[in-house]
C-alpha cells in the first residue's frame, strides 16, 4: 500500500506542536488526544486498530489488542483532507521535548520507539508492538518487555521529552545509555544491557543497576529527559505528595525567608 | 545467480545505511551493488544482529573501514542462504541458531512467568477436584481424643432439641447389645435414648450413639434393634459424620476445625446441614457391609437387620418416617443384605435381652 506523503512543519522550541499538510484524499493518523487544531475541509474519523489493517475483523481485533498491550488505546484517528485543496492538522506533544520526524523509507521501512512516544504518522503506517526479546533487556532495560514497532515507508513523528540527541552508530561502534533515555533506533542497532560492574555504583551510584548498550550500526534517538524522572521530580517536590516548595538561590536559605514571604497556599 | 534486498551500512555511507542488492559470485564473493556504487566482499563474518538478534549481518573490512550489510526479511534471507558458497555454511546455521536461541529463552522466559502466575490457580483447582480425597486423608489423621470432642459438641446441640435418657434399663439394653458389636473399638462408646416418637437413630463422631424412643417401640426383636445399632456403629467406625461435616461445610471450615476448633457455630452448623441431606448412598452402602460384618463377628442374627429395614418400608408407606430421608431403605438395600446373608453359615446366638426390658421405662407417649 502506498503511503501518503504529508508535508509538515514544526512549531515551537521546548514545547512542540507539528502541522502537516495534507493534500486532497491524503490521511494521516494520530495518536489519541494529540491533536491540537484542524482546518475545515478535514474529516476525523475513529477506527479500530492503527488503520493500517486491510484484513478482516480478526486481524483488526488482534491490532488493537496489540496497542492496548504498547498503553495506547483501542482506536486510532484518522483525520482525511476531503477538501478541495491543502488542508492542515497539528499534533500537539504531551509534555516538554522535540518531535522528531522520521522518513521511514530513509531508514529501511522499520523504527523501534519505546511505547508512548508515538505522535502521528502518514496514513498506511503500521503501529506494532516489538516484544524486547532478550530477557535481560526486558527485565532490566528500563522500556520493559514492549516496545512499538513502526513501519511502513511513510513519515512518522515521535516525541522525545527534554533535549534530543539525534547520532549515528558506525558498525561496531556502542555507546552506553541509560535505560531511560531511549526514544527510537534503527532495528539494526543492537540492544542489549549491561551490568554498571562496581557494586558501589550499583547500589550508591543512581544510576541504576543496568547501561543500556547500543551497538551500531545505524541510527539512534536519544533523549535528555524521560518523562519519568520529570515527574519523580515533581512528585517529590510537590506538597500534596509530601514535598516542601524550597525557594532556590536565597541567601537566607528557604527555611526562613522562603517561608515568611513565600506564605502558603492552604 | 539468485540476488537478494538488503541494507549496508559502512564508511562514507549515510549513517542510517543503504538499500542494496546483494548476489553471490562464482569466486567466493559477495558482490554488493546499489545504483551509484559496487563493493566485492571477501573474508565474510556472519552473525545474528541488531534488534532481537532477527537479522543476518554479514560484516567485512576494507582498506576504508567496516562495513555492515544486513539482511531484515526472511525471504531475502532464505535467498542469501540458498546461494552462499559452502565454506559460509557453518556461519550462517551458527547465525540462525543464535537467533533461534534468543527466540527460545524468550519463550522459556514467558512460559516460566506465565506457569508463576497460573500454578496457585492450578493448586486452587487440583485442590477443589481431589477435595473429597483431601478430606478423607485429613479425616484419617483427625486423633480418636478429638474426634470424641467434636461427638461432645455435637451432643451438646442435640440436648437443645430433644431431651436424652442417658441410664435406665433401656440405655442399658442398647449398651448390652452394642458392646457386643464394638470389641476392640478405640472409642470410648456412649449410649443414649432420645425421647422422640420419629423411628430414628443417629451416631455422632467418637462414637455416641442416640436411638429415638420412637424406634424402640417399632421392633419385633431384639436383633432388629442390633441391627440398628450395628449400623450406626458402622457410620461412627467409618468416621462418615466427620466426612459428612467436611462436606457439607467445604474444606475451608473443615481445615479450622481440623487445626483446632472443635466446639463453635462451624461445627453446628455443619451438623444441621448434614441432619438435612443425611449421608451419601455410599456412606449408608458401607455402613451396611460394615454393620452386617459387625453382626457376623458378634454372631448375632442378621436377619434383624433385614426385618427393620422391611418394617421402614413399610412405614414409609403410610407416613414417610424421619429415618428414611436419612436412611434410604430401598428394596436394592434390603435385596442386597439378603443375598449377602445367605452366604453366611446360620450359626448365631440369641440376644438374652427380651423387648419388655428394651423398653422399659420408656417415656409415656
Amino acid at each position: 500500500m502506498a503511503m501518503d506523503v504529508v508535508d509538515y512543519e514544526i512549531f515551537g522550541n521546548e514545547m512542540q506542536y507539528v502541522e502537516v499538510e495534507l493534500d486532497p484524499g491524503e490521511a494521516a493518523i494520530g495518536e489519541a488526544g494529540a491533536m491540537m487544531y484542524m482546518q475545515d475541509g478535514i474529516q476525523m474519523d475513529t477506527v479500530f486498530g492503527d488503520g493500517s489493517q486491510q484484513g478482516g475483523f480478526f486481524g483488526k481485533v488482534l491490532g488493537a489488542g496489540k496497542r492496548l498491550l504498547t498503553g495506547e488505546g483501542l482506536f486510532t484517528t484518522i483525520f482525511h483532507n476531503e477538501g478541495r485543496g491543502k488542508r492542515r492538522v497539528a499534533f500537539a506533544a504531551p509534555y516538554p521535548g522535540k518531535i522528531i520526524p522520521v522518513h521511514l523509507s530513509a531508514i529501511g521501512g522499520t523504527l523501534i520507539c519505546q511505547k508512548d512516544s508515538f505522535l502521528c504518522a502518514a496514513k498506511g503506517v503500521a503501529l506494532g508492538i516489538a516484544f524486547q526479546k532478550r530477557l535481560g533487556v526486558g527485565l532490566f532495560g528500563g522500556e520493559g518487555f514492549i516496545m512499538q514497532k513502526l513501519e511502513g515507508d511513510g513519515l512518522a513523528f515521535v516525541h522525545a521529552g527534554g533535549t534530543l540527541k539525534e547520532l549515528v552508530l558506525a558498525p561496531g561502534e556502542s555507546l552506553r545509555v541509560d535505560t531511560g533515555c531511549i526514544v527510537a533506533f534503527q532495528p539494526t542497532v543492537d540492544f542489549d544491557i549491561q551490568y554498571v560492574g562496581k557494586v558501589k555504583s550499583a547500589i550508591f551510584g543512581g544510576e541504576g543497576l543496568f547501561f543500556a548498550t547500543l551497538t551500531g550500526p545505524g541510527k539512534i534517538w536519544l533523549q535528555s529527559l524521560p518523562l519519568s524522572r520529570l515527574a519523580n521530580r515533581i512528585i517529590l517536590s510537590a506538597p500534596a505528595a509530601g514535598g516542601r516548595s524550597v525557594g532556590q538561590g536565597s541567601v537566607l536559605g528557604a527555611g526562613i525567608l522562603g517561608g515568611i514571604l513565600g506564605g502558603s497556599d492552604d | 545467480m539468485t540476488s537478494f534486498s538488503a541494507r549496508l551500512f559502512g564508511p562514507h555511507l549515510p549513517g542510517s545505511g543503504v538499500a542494496v542488492t546483494g548476489a553471490w559470485q562464482e569466486d567466493e564473493r559477495l558482490k554488493v551493488f546499489s545504483p551509484e556504487k559496487e563493493w566485492a566482499a571477501t573474508n565474510l563474518s556472519m552473525t545474528a544482529s541488531g534488534f532481537n538478534a532477527e537479522r543476518l549481518k554479514i560484516s567485512w573490512t576494507d582498506d576504508s573501514g567496516e562495513y555492515a550489510l544486513f539482511i531484515d526479511n526472511a525471504a531475502a534471507r532464505d535467498l542469501c542462504q540458498s546461494g552462499a558458497p559452502a565454506r559460509y555454511a557453518r556461519n550462517l546455521l551458527a547465525a540462525s541458531q543464535e537467533q533461534r536461541g534468543v527466540e527460545h529463552r524468550f519463550r522459556l522466559g514467558w512460559a516460566f512467568l506465565a506457569g508463576l502466575f497460573l500454578l496457585p490457580v492450578l493448586l486452587l483447582g487440583l485442590l477443589y477436584l481431589q477435595q473429597d480425597t483431601i478430606a478423607e486423608w485429613l479425616i484419617q489423621r483427625i486423633p480418636v481424643q478429638q474426634e470424641a470432642q467434636i461427638g461432645e459438641a455435637v451432643l451438646a446441640q442435640s440436648r437443645l432439641t430433644m431431651q436424652l435418657i442417658e441410664s435406665g434399663p433401656s440405655v442399658e439394653a442398647l449398651r448390652r447389645i452394642g458392646e457386643k458389636l464394638t470389641t476392640g473399638s478405640p472409642h470410648h462408646y456412649r449410649w443414649f435414648v432420645a425421647n422422640q416418637p420419629e423411628i430414628n437413630a443417629f451416631a455422632a463422631p467418637g462414637g455416641i450413639v442416640v436411638v429415638n424412643a420412637g424406634l424402640l417401640r417399632a421392633i419385633t426383636s431384639p436383633e432388629e434393634l442390633a441391627g440398628v445399632l450395628a449400623h450406626e456403629i458402622a457410620h461412627a467406625e467409618l468416621r462418615h459424620g466427620l466426612k459428612g461435616i467436611a462436606k457439607s461445610l467445604g474444606l475451608r471450615t473443615f481445615a479450622s476445625l481440623a487445626l483446632g476448633d472443635y466446639g463453635g457455630t462451624a461445627l453446628a452448623e455443619g451438623m444441621k446441614k448434614l441432619a438435612e441431606l443425611g449421608f451419601s448412598r455410599e456412606a449408608e452402602r458401607e455402613a451396611d457391609q460394615e454393620g452386617l460384618r459387625r453382626l457376623v463377628a458378634a454372631r448375632i442374627d442378621p436377619q434383624g437387620m433385614v426385618r427393620f429395614f422391611e418394617i421402614l418400608e413399610k412405614e414409609q408407606q403410610l407416613t414417610p418416617p424421619e429415618f428414611l430421608s436419612t436412611h434410604p431403605a430401598n428394596a436394592g438395600r434390603i435385596a442386597a443384605l439378603k443375598q449377602e446373608i445367605a452366604l453366611l453359615p446360620q450359626d448365631w446366638r440369641p440376644l438374652e435381652i427380651d423387648l419388655a426390658t428394651i423398653r422399659a421405662g420408656l417415656p409415656q407417649l
